[in-house]
């Protein structure tokens, strides 16, 4: 073999050159869906210093009067203001849309860590029950739930839709753990001591975290639209319980009426917060997406 | 690794039957938890005038005294015989009921489907043709508004429009009055509600179709075939298009009970009699032998397709085949 | 034995395969590391060098055999509960791929100060962001990459991240397992003179397990061939180098390509002729151990 002394090539001292300067800031940042959605959100919370009249007074001089100076919005069929009714069911609209999303994320994150975890077997076994739950028609198995429950309240319909909208986060769930649960870089943090809940904190939930954010605020989305399609049906909130869909339920009357401020407006309020969401959440997909595509 | 085509098959409508079993069991006791009294179903008013003694010997008769599990037991022998009860509403046979509405759901939700099937694939390829210039971007924008906006208020919106405003067309029913065999004033009845099933799906299936282009366009072959000198037309339909359409299929058959899902709703505002509106009929009156087999009915459509967009995956691409890497299991082991 | 900081005896471990089938990934391995030497470990894909890294950082638990890290025997849970701290510090590991070492989702300065905030060990030099730039300094690189993601950086640099943030802990033991093999050739000598310095400088003591010959010749003291997961041979390098003893390694040296092409063209190929291998380690010369084959029959 060879006996010369061992030469090491490629060695040369490469200077460390400073980091490019990273590029500004993003320019399509959502700023005027931001500001809509902050206005809706900011005045539906304090719909008291908004509103201009009581929201449930029915007014039977004053039905269906398209808008004017004093019913800025009209009034609806039967004699409610729509301005001051808009904030005010806003604000269960838009609850309805939270605590149902916190329900199924919660359900969802539950049960994808514990699929994620679980051993082959029950990971395939609880993936196939997600699979069956999915498979029931949403707005049938709402139905059938607010059956079983009785009069729906806020709270009751948040239930339904919760409950009946966390399987497609639980799957996201479910593959990230499972892949992050391999990596090296939990191997690695084992090694240095890091228990699970260290894990958990700094590793899995930064790394499933804006994989889910994007559909979380799409399921707030959803059940906004759930809980005013159901209401509309007159499946969902009663009349007397204020919200977007519930005023929408009012649509058939109207349109017999040929008043169209009772259909438009808060249509388009509630069609105003889905965009303004949908590009909340687009921003939030592509700023998830950012490091990935670096590479 | 070659497989069995007679054990693959067999083993999709083992697990496309047993899906089917537990399905039917969650509804069955999720209906019998529901309240409203059963007697009604299958008696209708009579059972209010009842007496005491005829209330027992009727519930004694349909069992409705026994464990909730033999009742299961004796709802799914009796549905393997095709009998599903009467509804209440309908006083039929609830297959009757059904086969008296599916025809119209058929029509709207098939062209609704093969109008966003083909026109998804137009629209896609036209975004991904200008990508990133003037077109693409107001389509994006605009596509992104108009699929954020619920089904019902769509409809509501084109109703005020076209039938109360313009009086172009009318807003309900699947024919106007006497007219049942004129295929004329049945394709009038149908533009409204047809014309929001398409528009609300769409943009998310164009785009996506947008999204699988850009990608394939990035990739490496295409700058091949473009460097050999084949045209940007010719490579973006001859290659690009061919690579993602039997994703798309896939994708496609998941969207059927999507787009069924959403038909439902279009049906009841527009009152068009098809399954949406018995849906909606059959849980507000509590009709719940009528309301299962419709709930049953879409659960199995929802397991077939995604069974058969599985079954194209695995066609497609054979490392979906097994549900983990080779090796994943003995590092589990130790983990 | 005393004098040893890592100590291996009689290591098996078996992977199961299917329901009848056992693959003895390490069989029967034993060597000790002495404190301030590099070792390395050298063989084939797939002959079990992973397997040791991972039974000496806990990663796996060997089937049969015992590991004394400092006196401490890291395969029994009830010593390594009671030491678990000094354990958790005092071994680190570089794996191969820096990549996937390091999660994607955070910072240079957060990845390198993660080992002190998970045992709240208040740095020597007040802040862990100034920790985390000494430890940057101290691998080479600008302190201007601390707010970086890993993703931004090139191998090269993740893998100086990787290191920096083992030696964080100031390390009795790094094992380093095939840390250079997804590197470029010209990163791969600065990773390796890196390591170089680092034990000459600094005193470090490695673990280093490498399928490169050239690379174990270059940096390690004493190194140990693999082969199907059995020491055929272990010696100090130099004499490994000069007279190879066991067919196995004759023939991987007879492999390492000469930068000369006429002498490259005129080079004897020794072919190894794969076997099942048998037999016990024997001394051939003072600290040179060789496995001898049981004459069959």
């Amino acid at each position: 073999m060879a006996d010369e002394k061992f030469v090491l090539t490629g060695i040369r001292p490469a200077p460390e050159a400073p980091p490019p300067v990273r590029p500004a800031a993003r320019r399509d940042r959502p700023i005027l869906a931001a500001v809509i959605l902050a206005v809706i959100v900011l005045g539906c919370l304090g719909c008291e210093l908004v509103m201009t009249k009581d929201p449930t007074y029915m007014d039977l001089m004053n039905y269906s009067r398209p808008p004017d100076r004093e019913f800025l919005f009209g009034t609806d069929t039967m004699g409610r203001d729509i301005f001051s009714m808009i904030w005010y069911g806003g604000r269960i609209s838009l609850l309805i849309g939270f605590v149902s999303t916190a329900i199924s994320t919660a359900i969802a994150i539950l049960f994808g860590s514990l699929s994620g975890l679980a051993p082959p077997w029950l990971d395939s076994l609880l993936m196939r029950l997600a699979e069956i739950i999915l498979s029931i028609p949403g707005l049938l198995l709402v139905v059938l739930i607010q059956a079983a429950l009785g009069e729906a309240t806020v709270w009751s319909i948040s239930l339904v839709i919760g409950v009946t909208s966390w399987t497609s986060v639980a799957k996201v769930v479910r593959t990230e753990v499972r892949q992050i649960r391999e990596s090296e870089y939990v191997v690695a943090s084992r090694c240095m001591g890091g228990g699970f809940f260290h894990i958990l904190r700094r590793h899995l939930t930064p790394n499933f975290l804006p994989a889910i954010m994007f559909m979380v605020v799409m399921n707030i989305r959803g059940a906004i639209v759930s809980e005013s399609t159901l209401s509309f049906l007159g499946i969902g909130l009663p009349l007397e319980v204020i919200s977007w869909g519930s005023m929408l339920s009012l649509a058939e009357k109207a349109l017999l009426g040929n008043c169209w401020w009772i259909i438009l407006i808060p249509g388009l309020f509630l069609v105003a917060t889905l965009v303004c969401m949908t590009e909340l959440g687009n921003y939030l997909r592509k700023s998830a997406n950012r490091r990935q595509s670096n590479l | 690794m070659k497989r069995n085509p007679f054990l693959y098959y067999g083993q999709k409508a083992l697990t496309f039957l047993m899906s089917v079993l537990v399905l039917s069991l969650v509804v069955f006791y999720v209906a019998r938890l529901a309240p409203g009294d059963p007697l009604v179903s299958y008696y209708g008013e009579r059972a209010e005038k009842m007496s005491v003694e005829e209330r027992a010997w009727a519930e004694e008769k349909l069992g409705l005294r026994d464990p909730i599990y033999v009742q299961y037991v004796r709802w799914l022998s009796g549905a393997l015989h095709g009998q599903f009860g009467r509804s209440f509403k309908y006083k039929a046979d609830v297959l009757e009921v059904i086969g008296g509405r599916a025809g119209n759901t058929l029509i709207l939700g098939g062209i609704g489907f093969l109008l966003i099937f083909g026109l998804s694939l137009l629209l896609g390829v036209f975004c991904a043709w200008f990508e990133d210039r003037l077109p693409d971007r107001a389509l994006c924008r605009v596509g992104t508004a108009v699929s954020c906006i619920p089904e019902f208020w769509l409809a509501l919106v084109l109703i005020l429009l076209f039938a109360v405003s313009l009086r172009l067309l009318p807003s309900s029913g699947a024919y106007s009055v006497g007219k049942a065999d004129d295929w004329g004033d049945r394709a009038l009845h149908l533009v409204l509600p047809m014309a929001v099933v398409v528009i609300d799906h769409l943009w998310y299936y164009a785009y996506m179709i947008r999204n699988k282009l850009l990608e394939e366009v990035r990739a490496d072959y295409v700058l091949l075939a473009r460097s050999k000198g084949m045209g940007k037309r010719q490579v973006l339909f001859r290659h690009c298009l061919r690579n993602i359409l039997p994703s798309y299929l896939s994708i496609m058959a998941i969207s059927v009970p999507h787009i069924l899902g959403g038909t439902y709703i279009i049906e009841t505002v527009f009152s068009y009699p098809g399954l949406g509106t018995l849906s909606y009929e059959s849980a507000r009156y509590h009709d719940y032998n009528l309301l299962m087999v419709l709930s049953m009915l879409s659960g199995v459509i929802v397991i077939l397709c995604s069974i058969l967009a599985q079954i194209l995956n695995e066609q497609l691409d054979p490392r979906m085949r097994s549900p983990q890497a080779p090796g994943a299991g003995e590092e589990g082991g130790h983990g | 034995m005393s004098d040893a900081l890592l100590s291996i005896q009689h290591l098996t471990h078996c992977f199961r395969l299917g329901k009848k089938q056992v693959l003895r990934a390490v069989d029967d391995v034993s060597f000790d590391v002495r404190p301030g030497e590099i070792f390395g470990l050298v063989g084939e894909s797939g002959s079990g060098k992973s397997t040791i890294a991972r039974c000496v950082m806990n990663i796996c638990q060997p089937s049969e055999g015992k590991i004394f890290f400092d006196g401490i025997d890291v395969c029994s849970p009830k010593e390594r509960r009671a030491h678990r701290k000094l354990l958790q510090t005092k071994r680190q590991i570089i794996f191969q791929d820096s990549s996937s070492s390091l999660n994607q989702r955070m910072t240079v300065a957060d990845i390198i100060a993660e080992p002190m905030s998970i045992h709240h060990i208040t740095p020597k030099r007040g802040s862990c962001r100034a920790e985390a730039e000494f430890q940057l300094h101290y691998v080479g690189m600008d302190p201007s990459y601390l707010d970086r993601y890993p993703a931004e950086l090139s191998g090269g640099m993740r893998q100086r991240v990787a290191i920096a943030r083992a030696l964080s802990m100031e390390p009795a033991l790094l094992v380093a397992d095939e840390p250079i093999a997804s590197l470029d050739v010209s990163i791969q000598a600065q990773i390796i003179n890196l390591f170089k310095h680092l034990q000459e400088e600094h005193g470090f003591t490695f673990l280093f397990i490498a399928h490169d010959l050239a690379v174990v010749r270059y940096l390690c003291d004493r190194a140990a061939v693999l082969y199907h997961g059995k020491i055929v041979e272990i010696a100090p390098t130099k004499e490994l180098f000069s007279n190879p003893l066991h067919p196995y390694t004759q023939a991987l040296l007879s492999a390492i390509p000469i930068p000369d092409p006429r002498r490259e063209r005129a080079r004897p190929l020794r072919v190894y002729t794969p076997g099942p291998v048998t037999g016990q380690l024997a001394e051939a010369s003072p600290g040179h151990l060789v496995l001898r084959e049981e004459e069959p029959g």
